[in-house]
């Protein structure tokens, strides 16, 4: 290549006769130096020329006319408005709200063409991260082939009268604005359980992962406040978007009788205040672009782990207290140990694994403060107050084996009282998920489901601390009673265990059903989407709830009783088999449940 | 201890607080009052100064203040009182900053290596490679050997340069622009009809009408901020929509004709007879300012109602409704977009619209108009300086009077300037297939993606001796298959002007640093103009603000003479001029249309009726490829082979993030197919695998596909409009089937 010149200087076209230039060519470096000099020099950096610099100049122009305005907004006089304002002043309310009444963005479908600028503006104007957007634009079509519909929709939050994300917060991140009904989210107080994120019909509150939050539209409260528009209504340019004063009282009413939006979540829930407007006749066959995508949903691996080990922990305490209430003291106390301190041990693992689902576990402790509207919050402290009894239910369990203190009087009424204050834990989980009114996490379901997993992972762990006791502490009395529970829990396991399995695999029913039910959107999203995961789930599940069993029932002698270290080797693997299955039926409950949202776009 | 003890703090102050109103989390998104007539903006990049400039993406042409501190721009908002967008943008507009700071920018020249692979290369190895292997070719093959694909995306100085330094510098003969795949119907439309390439409007006609003909344009998607003047406009206007399918535009309009893909052509001429029969025609216009419409009227007298109902699938009475309400508007203005540019027929669909227009008066006065809305930012720059097709100025290269003209201005050597025009698009990559053309330098933009019948592109591409390719990305399909990549600078990153739809000038500045080693595509050429060693030629060109007082020295005299513009601050100190501008005094007011006082460019001032029988569509269904392909735009959200959109987090989400397909239920309940079921649409040439969105907004027989997804293009026909040799993207044979996925 260094031969360059020399084919310049020979060739025979006249273009290249610049004996100059051609001695250029051998050292285009400076050239090289000096474009890439001027590449990286920004106008502004000009300052030391003698002209104005390029920077200086173009941005004077603007400025100039702007002196005015610049002036005020250095003196924070809302009196002169900025550029845009003329644009935005009649898309605006000319009062604040008065008593019942409050703002809420105001939607003409008419106008909105689907441009999305709307989403552009407020993750520009709003400062949002790179991945960030508060608005979408999701698309409504419909119609037959002559008469076709389609129509582009606008929507953030919607302010709601009842918020669903505020009544879930279990840390009181939450403020309805009492004057202008603006749902805030408080960043700094907000710990990151994103319960807000499930709670909310509408998906508008988004986790911010990488600062352990949530955020969410304040409807520009700020801009608001001192008579600007908020980013969307000043963007729009077909002035689709609207701030308007609503009535409360006439929100709550027609939530009673019309859906706000086709296809959008039932507002009963949540009083949301947006208003969609059009004079145009929707079809009744109206459906979102993307009603038929099947999207997974975050699985909450932290939440999987934490459900499940509290419902085996309280699943024990219930099972060996049932026990315990059967049959007489002498023959229960000796496995209590074990069993209480496995549970127990679970119990302060599954509240550890919770802490870790929070974006800013060290803000836990500010989990109760919702305690009087947030089923997050109840369930917090029931499993706190729980955690709490198991211990000194344990501890006074230790010292009575021991033989310092006699306690034995006390251990029986201990363990209905840690079981019953497990048990109300337990119910919170349930409402937690009730509370979204999502169908796959029905209060039914969530309570038979949590329900049958802390009766199988309960049973399993005391037929484990059975066990375990019987090696460690053979006696013959302890292997008489052992065998008998033995067959007792093993019949047991196996019937919750097939009793669970038939009622998940149930939902597939609703594969056969014509409508896309909530249930049957479910049952597709884990068999297309997510069939590894299902097709373990079973496998699991019934290997070590119903094969396993099965298999020792078979292997168990009429009279004798099983080697215990036979019996070991089962039981182990019976409970890590099935704990294994209910964590993937966990996941499975996280991910194929059918998330309500507004309208979206084509994916 | 001092007297004064602190009362002593309680363990609770150093708790964090029960209720948190404020912190660290709340001060992110704390906004505060901004200068410059901004309102609140967030603080993190609350500006000190603000440098307003034109939008790189369409050919609305708005303008954006570019926040800057220390010089360095950290975001933007839409310009509130410039003439084009008003305050307002499209989310591409609001995101261009954003797709700059991009992963896959190209940052260090590439060149292949003997691996196959792009390595590393510096400018200097860079330079003398590309002059050694596009000489080497010329010496071997001819000077014709070596060809120029550019753009209509990067600013008219560099085009300007770029086209000098190619013709005149290196010797080539043959170069084109993606302009060819979107606006070359119009341009020749209007070379033919009105004697040079004139968009006649300004934006306010969109505002001033009271009847808006639409054709082949979603504008609502494709030019958000155009709508938005239509949405503006207080006259109620009837809004005509003619497009086959039931687009975003078509649902706002009063009267939504879905006609047969590619019948345009019957139903003008069917109209124009309906027009002519019941007199409802501007007599006095025609006789003083046009040429041609005695043999016009005979023309179209064959198109009867019946003809024209069969061709288009409209019954009668909507084509009769059509002509009253071109009859009833006093100002009709008629728009078309590349439903009409990217055709087989194109001109003369474009011809048929501005027939419509010459016949009914509705030209030359507010709200009128046969208007060609552009596709790129920069296509009308391109139009005119990328001294491709036309020589400089809109000049022809076979006109030796031409030739003198531009060697004066320019001070060269007239035996440099070729006297043939370059080959279209087309013709060049044919002449690879010839091998008569070996080398080719691509600057920005993306033929193996975007060019029709994509598999042939591709093949075609892989033939050449030596492919250059200079683009902003390094990851582009075309620059994947480059022995040479030059890493060039983007929008914000340099300087120049861009010409808009409506023919307004307007500047792009300097607001970031470019990544690496990233050069402005001005520098580029420059370098390459020093390496070539044919600098001395382009002497007067050593900066774009430079090169701009040529080029207004080469618009002297000619219709788009802009010679009264002074320079850069001139240009911002107006919001943009449009040409002509030949002085204040002459070219007053900021919104300006053509042919005010009836005269058009041909020598004798007058217009002409220009027609032509329809041809049969090249690529017709059949039984084995039952349905019609049309392609389009996705959402205003995506910016065609998506090299820049792609990279913007926010844009991304605002699309569909995998490749679709558009089919109407009846046609899928055929096929079998469910919503969201993966099929593949196969065509003559290829396959693109899509999922499927069933939806009565396509007509029975007919599926539609973005033109962003990649596969699109493998399907298509390559079928060409003679006259103006635009592809015909929106209109190939295919069929449709369930995907199997590779077991």
């Amino acid at each position: 290549m260094s031969s360059l010149p020399v084919r310049v200087a020979e060739t025979a076209d006249p273009r290249a006769l610049w004996p100059d230039q051609v001695a250029q060519a051998n050292s285009g470096t400076w050239l090289i130096e000096m474009l890439l000099r001027e590449q990286a020099t920004l106008p502004a950096v000009e300052t030391a020329v003698e002209e104005p610099s390029a920077v200086e100049r173009f941005a004077s122009q603007h400025a100039m006319g702007e002196l005015a305005r610049e002036a005020a907004a250095a003196t924070g006089d809302v009196a002169a408005q900025p550029a845009p304002a003329s644009h935005y002043r009649a898309l605006l309310p000319a009062t604040p709200p008065g008593p019942g009444q409050q703002y809420a963005f105001e939607v003409d479908l008419d106008r909105c063409s689907g441009c999305k600028a709307c989403v552009a503006a407020c993750h520009a104007l709003n400062g949002l991260d790179e991945h960030e957007t508060w608005r979408d634009v999701g698309l409504l079509v419909g119609g037959t082939s002559s008469a076709p519909v389609l129509q582009h929709v606008t929507t953030a939050c919607h302010h709601c009268l009842e918020p669903a994300c505020m009544i879930a917060c279990p840390v009181e991140a939450y403020v309805k604005d009492p004057i202008t009904g603006i749902v805030k989210h408080l960043d700094d107080q907000c710990f990151g359980c994103q319960y807000c994120t499930l709670a909310c019909p509408y998906d508008v509150p988004k986790y911010h992962a990488s600062l352990g939050i949530v955020r969410k539209c304040d409807m520009c409260s700020s801009r608001l406040a001192v008579g600007q528009a908020p980013a969307c209504v000043q963007a729009c340019p077909h002035e689709a978007i609207r701030i308007q004063l609503v009535d409360l009282q006439q929100v709550a009413d027609e939530a009673e009788v019309a859906p706000f939006l086709p296809a959008a979540p039932d507002p009963q829930f949540t009083l949301p205040t947006t208003s969609f407007r059009t004079r145009r006749a929707m079809p009744r066959n109206m459906l979102p672009a993307d009603y038929y995508e099947l999207s997974p949903q975050h699985p909450h691996w932290p939440l999987v782990v934490m459900l499940v080990l509290t419902q085996l922990s309280v699943g024990a305490f219930c099972v060996s207290a049932v026990l315990n209430q059967l049959l007489p003291r002498a023959e229960w106390t000796p496995f209590q140990p074990i069993q209480a301190g496995l549970a127990l041990c679970v119990g302060l693992l599954a509240l550890a694994a919770s802490v870790l689902h929070l974006g800013r576990p060290l803000l836990a402790w500010r989990g109760i403060l919702g305690i009087r509207h947030s089923w997050l919050s109840r369930e917090i402290l029931a499993f706190g107050l729980f955690a709490l009894l198991a211990t000194l239910y344990f501890a006074a369990v230790m010292v009575t084996a021991a033989g310092a203190v006699d306690l034995s009087a006390w251990l029986r009424p201990g363990a209905a009282v840690v079981s019953a204050v497990g048990a109300i834990g337990l119910f919170c989980s349930v409402m937690i998920y009730a509370f979204t009114r999502r169908t796959f996490w029905s209060l039914g379901r969530t309570a038979i489901r949590f329900g049958l997993t802390a009766a199988l992972l309960g049973t399993a762990t005391v037929w484990l601390s059975l066990v375990l006791q019987s090696m460690w502490a053979p006696s013959a009395a302890l292997l008489e009673s052992g065998q008998r529970f033995d067959r007792w829990l093993a019949v047991a396991l196996l019937a919750i265990a097939a009793a669970k399995l038939f009622w998940e695999a149930a939902l597939f029913r609703h594969l056969a059903s014509r409508h896309m039910s909530c249930l049957k959107r479910s049952a597709l999203l884990a068999v297309r989407r997510l069939p590894r995961l299902t097709l373990l789930r079973f496998v699991l599940g019934g290997l070590g709830g119903i094969v396993l069993p099965l298999a020792y029932l078979h292997a168990l002698p009429e009279d004798a009783a099983v080697r215990p270290d036979v019996s070991l080797v089962y039981v182990t693997l019976i409970i890590a088999l099935t704990m294994a299955g209910e964590l993937l039926e966990r996941c499975l409950f996280f991910a194929a449940v059918a998330a309500p949202r507004m309208p979206g776009a084509v994916k | 201890m001092s007297g004064q003890s602190r009362p002593p703090r309680s363990i609770m102050s150093f708790l964090p607080p029960l209720r948190a109103h404020n912190g660290p989390l709340t001060q992110h998104l704390v906004l505060e009052p901004g200068r410059f007539g901004l309102g609140l903006v967030p603080a993190a990049t609350n500006p000190d100064a603000t440098a307003p400039m034109v939008c790189g993406y369409c050919s609305t042409g708005c303008s954006l203040d570019v926040h800057l501190r220390a010089g360095h721009a950290v975001g933007l908002t839409p310009t509130a009182d410039y003439p084009v967008n008003q305050g307002m943008a499209c989310p591409k507009g609001w995101e261009a900053l954003a797709v700059l700071d991009s992963p896959h920018r190209a940052t260090v020249p590439l060149i292949r290596n003997a691996k196959d692979r792009l390595e590393p290369t510096d400018w200097h190895t860079a330079m003398l490679h590309l002059v050694q292997r596009f000489r080497g070719i010329q010496q071997a093959h001819g000077q014709h050997a070596v060809a120029f694909l550019s753009s209509g995306q990067i600013a008219t100085e560099e085009l300007a340069l770029l086209g000098s330094l190619a013709k005149f510098g290196m010797g080539m003969i043959h170069g084109d622009g993606n302009t060819r795949q979107c606006m070359a119907t119009a341009v020749t439309a209007y070379k033919q009809s009105f004697g040079f390439d004139a968009p006649p409007y300004t934006y306010d006609d969109f505002e001033a009408s009271d009847t808006i003909v639409l054709v082949g344009s979603n504008l609502c998607i494709t030019h958000p901020i155009m709508w938005q003047r239509v949405m503006r406009n207080r006259h109620s206007p009837q809004i005509v929509v003619i497009d086959p399918r039931v687009t975003e535009t078509a649902t706002q309009a009063t009267l939504h004709l879905p006609i047969k893909p590619k019948s345009d052509l019957e139903l003008f001429y069917g109209v124009a007879r309906i027009l002519i029969e019941r007199g409802w025609i501007d007599r006095r216009f025609i006789e003083s300012h046009t040429e041609g419409f005695e043999a016009f009227a005979h023309f179209v007298q064959d198109y009867s109602l019946e003809r024209v109902s069969a061709a288009t699938g409209l019954p009668p009475d909507s084509l009769e409704r059509l002509a009253h309400v071109i009859h009833q508007g006093r100002r009709v203005s008629f728009w078309w977009t590349m439903g009409v540019n990217q055709s087989y027929q194109g001109t003369r669909t474009a011809q048929a619209i501005i027939n419509l227009a010459l016949m009914t008066g509705n030209i030359g006065r507010p709200g009128t108009g046969a208007n060609s809305i552009t596709g790129q930012c920069n296509a009308m720059g391109s139009r005119l300086f990328s001294n491709t097709a036309s020589l400089l100025g809109g000049r022809e290269f076979s006109n030796p009077d031409h030739r003198r003209e531009v060697a004066r201005i320019l001070e060269l050597d007239e035996a440099l300037i070729p006297s043939q025009p370059s080959w279209p698009y087309h013709q060049i990559l044919e002449g690879i297939l010839r091998k008569e053309i070996r080398g080719l330098w691509i600057v920005c933009t993306n033929p193996a993606h975007s060019w029709i019948n994509q598999h042939q592109v591709r093949d075609i591409l892989s033939r050449l001796d030596f492919l250059v390719v200079q683009d902003m990305y390094a990851n582009t399909e075309t620059a994947q298959i480059a022995h040479l990549v030059l890493p060039a600078a983007g929008w914000g990153e340099k300087d120049g002007t861009f010409i808009n739809s409506e023919r307004r000038i307007g500047r792009i500045k300097k607001v970031r640093q470019a990544p690496g080693q990233a050069l402005a595509d001005f520098a580029i050429f420059r370098l390459v103009a020093h390496y070539w060693g044919c600098a001395a030629l382009f002497r007067q060109w050593d900066s774009p603000e430079a090169v701009f007082q040529l080029l207004k020295r080469l618009s002297t005299g000619q219709p788009c003479d802009f010679s009264g513009i002074d320079g850069y601050q001139a240009l911002e100190a107006a919001g943009g001029i449009q040409w002509p501008y030949r002085d204040a005094s002459r070219d007053a007011g900021q919104q300006r249309r053509l042919f005010e006082d009836g005269r058009f460019f041909h020598p004798d001032g007058r217009a002409r009726f220009v027609f032509e029988p329809p041809r049969p569509q090249p690529e017709p269904v059949s039984s084995k490829f039952p349905l019609l392909l049309l392609t389009g735009r996705g959402s205003a959200a995506q910016w065609h082979t998506q090299t820049r959109t792609s990279q913007s987090a926010v844009l991304r989400k605002l699309s569909a993030m995998t490749p679709y397909v558009e089919i109407n239920p009846a046609d899928a309940r055929a096929a079998g197919i469910r919503p969201g079921d993966l099929v593949d649409v196969v065509s003559q040439r290829g396959r693109a695998t899509a999922k499927a969105c069933l939806t009565p907004t396509v007509q029975p027989g007919q599926i539609y596909m973005p033109m962003h997804d990649e596969g699109t293009n493998r399907l298509t026909h390559a079928a060409f409009d003679p006259y103006s040799s635009q592809p015909s993207y929106k209109c190939c044979a295919v069929r449709i089937e369930l995907h199997h996925a590779p077991a």
